[in-house]
């Protein structure tokens, strides 16, 4: 029996390392916003692995259709084509960045993984939660969050459209 | 049917996620130009999300994948947001640059 | 994916059969286009090459074939290159997840000194219970082959065409969201195959406690959700991109729109995407609203158990059932691939406005209230 599993996490982990890399250092940012798209879909494709199908359908919809969409639109309408200088800074402080990076991951991966490596393995359980426990949950024990994120999104609604709106007002009314 | 909880141990999304979002933070150190810094803020916020999808699987508990949908209206929301401030300041100065940010007042 | 490499490779034969299915459609469905509207508009159409005009389809093709290859000055070249391929994508993906039929089970034999068990084959791509949600998602990828190719050819009408065209989808992705989620509450599963499966038999349904039969009707989703069912046929019309709402590509504004730099074959992909989204949209119009492969007055039991009297139990039985079944299938989407080509050529253009306003104003609160009442009357109908 071929192990399935291990294999395809380790072709869309490398898969998605390499275009989250992608994203940070193309010099186009319309590419790098295509490797943000090939991220959150192969985070989407990970998801789907894990059981997690509303998920991986809202972050396929949400992200990869509507929020990258957005800065694709954005960058189109700058036109910037290729950056003449990419990153700040001079070589040595940007070594010294990667060295900061670098220690954070080990400051956040080593700990955890060593505790869950190290802890009782009684508390997993083998049960994925699925659309109903979802849909309990996110209309039960966090209604009260749902409605504020609501009232959130309202309020970036109408934020975004008067900073967007052009500074004259004569037009603005036609644009929207 | 195989099982995704017999053959990968939970260390490995762990470990998935910190590099995830190590490589965002880097992005948002080393980049110049704003809407990149913005995609690496997405990419720190979809580390996270991994986080709590696969604590959320191996715990049976749907909490992880309900925080899920809020970090994901938020981050929509921040996108939103912040893409509109860059439209504002790329129509007073012609330019993306994080230099340009210098000079907003009050 | 399967057990043995029998099983494993009859399911590689399959998806590599329906996907060939759904390309061969195209030239078959642009050759009704053009007759189609020929007929409509009193003239003939392309009558010469063949009988009925049908070899103008191989024409046409080899003419794709050996155009000039070429890639225009200012575009990015391999964002140009990619953005046909990317377009066709999403259409081919979400393709996969429709049941076309009954399966088909293979009795256990003995071949190549070797028992091989029995098998049950589903006839689509691949068989998922969450069938209506990985479309859901896999159609909303579908606005990056149109977004890349409008900014990759470096031509300010593609560009235009894509930011219109990237505006409408998702503007009307949110409509088609909460159509689907109408579909959803009445049949209270992801699940494409057992939401066809519910809709067979005559009309049956319990309100208050009562049972009601009307026996000369299906039991299909259409009388469960008519708004629902005019509603996301709006939506997969605009979906689609194709008129009325083909503002991305209005001759008279934007040349051809994003596709204005395109030529050759890699026109012919973003045809095939074009067109691939409309059997898309067909099929998932005929799984939800009209029964799938259901036939109205036959179940699936009766069929079988007329072709077992005919053949005998067995392999052969259930290849025919299932073959019946595509058929009923296949009349089903031809028929909305003949509204979609109708619909072209009787009704004019939106201007932009009105589409935005159509999107937002109209489908949108109409959708949101299918979704209200459906839920409130399917909890009164669960009130005994």
């Amino acid at each position: 029996m071929l192990e399935l599993f291990p294999l395809t996490f380790y072709a869309i982990s490398a898969a998605m390392i390499l275009s989250a890399l992608g994203v940070i250092l193309m010099a186009s940012p319309i590419f790098s916003a295509l490797c943000l798209a090939a991220t959150m879909t192969l985070l989407a494709a990970m998801f789907f692995m894990l059981e997690a199908y509303f998920v991986a359908a809202i972050q396929l919809t949400v992200y990869a259709g509507a929020v990258v969409v957005l800065f694709v639109i954005v960058l189109m309408i700058f036109d910037l084509k290729k950056e003449k200088q990419s990153f700040s800074g001079n070589w040595a402080i940007n070594i010294a960045k990667i060295g900061i990076s670098v220690a954070s991951f080990l400051i956040l991966a080593v700990p955890l993984g060593y505790v869950l490596a190290r802890a009782n393995p009684g508390w997993l359980q083998d049960r994925a939660p699925v659309s109903k426990d979802l849909a309990l949950s996110l209309f039960g024990k966090y209604l009260f969050t749902f409605e504020i994120v609501g009232a959130l999104l309202l309020v970036v609604l109408i934020g975004s459209v008067t900073l967007a709106k052009s500074k004259g007002g004569t037009h603005a009314e036609h644009h929207e | 049917m195989p099982n995704i909880m017999n053959s990968i141990a939970l260390n490995h999304f762990i470990i998935l996620a910190s590099i995830l979002f190590c490589i965002g933070m880097l992005g948002v150190l080393i980049r110049k130009n704003v809407v990149v810094m913005l995609m690496s803020i997405e990419l720190m916020l979809n580390a996270v999300n991994l986080i709590f999808v696969a604590f959320s699987r191996y715990y049976g508990d749907a909490s992880g994948q309900v925080i899920v949908f809020f970090v994901m209206a938020i981050a929509a929301a921040e996108a939103a947001i912040g893409l509109a401030i860059i439209m504002a300041v790329f129509r007073k100065f012609r330019g993306v640059e994080i230099k340009l940010f210098e000079n907003l007042k009050g | 994916m399967g057990q043995d490499v029998f099983e494993i490779t009859i399911n590689i034969v399959k998806i590599i059969l329906i996907f060939l299915m759904m390309i061969q459609m195209v030239p078959l469905l642009v050759w009704l286009e053009r007759r189609g509207s020929a007929f409509m508009q009193n003239r003939l159409g392309p009558n010469r090459v063949g009988p009925l005009g049908l070899m103008q389809l191989l024409a046409d093709a080899v003419k794709f074939i050996f155009k000039e290859d070429f890639v225009p000055q200012y575009a990015t070249k391999f964002l140009y290159l990619a953005a046909p391929v990317v377009a066709l994508i999403p259409a081919a993906l979400a393709f996969a997840a429709i049941p076309l039929s009954t399966p088909i089970h293979i009795e256990a034999f003995t071949k190549w000194g070797q028992s091989w068990g029995p098998y049950t084959i589903p006839m689509q791509s691949v068989y998922m219970n969450v069938g209506i949600i990985y479309v859901l998602a896999v159609s909303s990828l579908g606005v990056y082959g149109l977004l890349l190719a409008g900014w990759s050819s470096g031509n300010k009408y593609s560009l235009l065409g894509a930011l219109r065209a990237s505006a409408q989808m998702v503007s009307y992705e949110l409509a088609l969201g909460l159509a689907i989620v109408g579909v959803l509450l009445v049949y209270g599963t992801f699940d494409l195959n057992k939401m066809v499966e519910l809709q067979s038999g005559p009309l049956s349904f319990a309100f208050m406690g009562k049972e009601f039969v009307i026996s000369w009707l299906p039991q299909w989703g259409i009388f469960y959700q008519p708004v629902g069912f005019i509603l996301f046929t709006v939506v997969a019309f605009a979906e689609s991109n194709r008129l009325p709402f083909d503002l991305p590509e209005a001759e008279g504004e934007l040349v051809v729109g994003y596709h204005t730099e395109y030529g050759g074959f890699k026109l012919l992909l973003f045809f095939m995407g074009e067109y691939g989204h409309m059997m898309v949209s067909s099929a998932l119009i005929a799984t939800f609203y009209l029964g799938g492969y259901q036939i109205p007055g036959l179940t699936v039991a009766d069929v079988t158990n007329f072709f077992t009297s005919q053949v005998g139990a067995g392999t052969l039985a259930s290849i025919l059932t299932a073959l019946v079944f595509l058929i009923s299938f296949s009349v089903k989407v031809a028929f909305f691939l003949w509204v979609f080509i109708w619909v072209r050529w009787t009704l004019p253009r939106f201007r932009y406005d009105t589409l935005m306003d159509l999107g937002w104003r109209t489908l949108l609160p109409w959708t949101i209230g299918n979704v209200i009442v459906t839920a409130l009357i399917l909890f009164i109908a669960g009130q005994s």
